[in-house]
């Protein structure tokens, strides 16, 4: 009997022990749970499980982890700076500094007013930039961060990554089921790392940073 | 170092009111005066039955050093994430339906929360950071446009000068 783990919140699916409560009877194998079972805490999708005695991932030898580019590190953009300020702003709050928090809510609402706009694309065309951007984004910059002995970045890193993945799973279930996927249910969004939900009830810590529910919202249905 | 009141902790056991020497925890606004409180004193949060109060250092130390390529690698997701919130933006304003528009600004906003987390680990953690000082001096420099709010920016600075 083999164990399978969530890679977003570390939820294990023992075989041997099955999920009764959820009518999966102990002995159930990992194959014969159906593609739509998703994680019961997290709501990841079947396919982010990994056998737990998987090997390591082999290292992705790719730029990133040799010198910076120039160009990266050219001056940061208007929706960077307005990100950075909201941040800030934040950050201030934490030491109970009102009047600096609403200035650099003031800075970040400049900003934001100044972001040009980009191209639209529709839900796929997002998914597909996400998928890239975990292909290899990800990776080499999880990469240079553990060379380089970086845990914060780091952390910063592996919640991102998680919450991206869970993003573009979404993604890929909304496009199959469309509508139907939100009827009669809530979306939350963790604001801490950006986890987002789609349930009844949040689950009582993020599963991606750990936060207790009170730091997950409900995004507000509109009024009809 | 000066006294704050975490509100959501605070039971209103009034403990900090008796031993306050200066009468700094008693406010109509329920934070600490801290034109009152004396720095270091921490009598109310040594009082404080419900853990509620602690003290916010007035000076922070420099920040760790980040390395040049580990920055170079989180800029490129600083980019992707704030070009994807942007797009969810826009996906939200189009949506054709409560539910479409719902989903799009969760992720709008998770995006913008990813961004705002690769920043602040690419060595603008602290707000009076020499990193955010110098940022913000040479945005007031260097920006020309009319609606930015300079003045904004001027008092921001003077305020966090350590």
């Amino acid at each position: 009997m083999a164990k399978y783990v969530c890679s977003i919140c570390g939820y294990t699916y023992d075989e041997a022990l099955g999920r009764p409560e959820d009518g999966i009877a102990p002995g159930t194998p990992w194959q014969s749970l159906p593609e739509s079972w998703v994680c019961p805490l997290c709501g990841a999708p079947k396919y982010v499980f990994e056998g737990q005695n998987k090997p390591e991932p082999k290292s992705i030898p790719t730029a990133g982890s040799a010198e910076a580019p120039e160009e990266t590190l050219r001056e940061l953009s208007v929706g960077e700076m307005a990100a950075l300020c909201t941040n800030l702003a934040k950050g201030c709050e934490k030491q109970y500094r009102t009047e600096e928090s609403a200035l650099f809510l003031q800075l970040a609402a400049y900003y934001e007013s100044r972001i040009p706009q980009e191209d639209p694309k529709d839900f796929s065309a997002l998914i597909a930039l996400m998928e890239q951007e975990l292909k290899e984004d990800y990776p080499a910059a999880k990469e240079t961060a553990a060379a380089n002995q970086d845990r914060g970045s780091l952390r910063a890193l592996v919640w991102g990554e998680k919450v991206s993945r869970i993003l573009t799973s979404l993604l890929g279930k909304y496009e199959k089921q469309g509508d139907a996927m939100l009827d009669g249910t809530n979306v939350y969004v963790c604001e801490i790392c950006g986890f987002v939900y789609i349930g009844e009830e949040p689950p009582e810590i993020c599963p991606v940073c750990k936060v207790p529910s009170l730091k997950i919202s409900k995004i507000a249905k509109e009024a009809v | 170092m000066y006294a704050v009141r975490n509100i959501r902790l605070c039971t209103k056991d009034c403990l900090c009111l008796y031993v306050c020497p200066t009468g700094a925890t008693d406010t109509e606004t329920g934070q600490i005066d801290r034109n009152k409180c004396i720095s270091g004193c921490r009598v109310c949060v040594d009082a404080c039955p419900s853990h509620a109060i602690s003290l916010v250092p007035e000076r922070y130390p420099q920040q760790q050093e980040k390395k040049a390529a580990v920055l170079a690698a989180m800029r490129v997701l600083s980019i992707s994430k704030v070009k994807q919130e942007q797009l969810f933006a826009q996906l939200e304003r189009t949506a054709p339906n409560e539910s479409a528009r719902r989903l799009a600004k969760a992720m709008r906003r998770s995006c913008r929360l990813m961004a705002e987390d690769i920043l602040r680990e690419s060595g603008y953690m602290l707000p009076q950071s020499d990193n955010v000082q110098t940022l913000l001096s040479s945005e007031l420099d260097s920006v020309k446009d009319e609606a930015y709010p300079k003045d904004a920016a001027k008092k921001l600075l003077e305020l966090l000068k350590q």
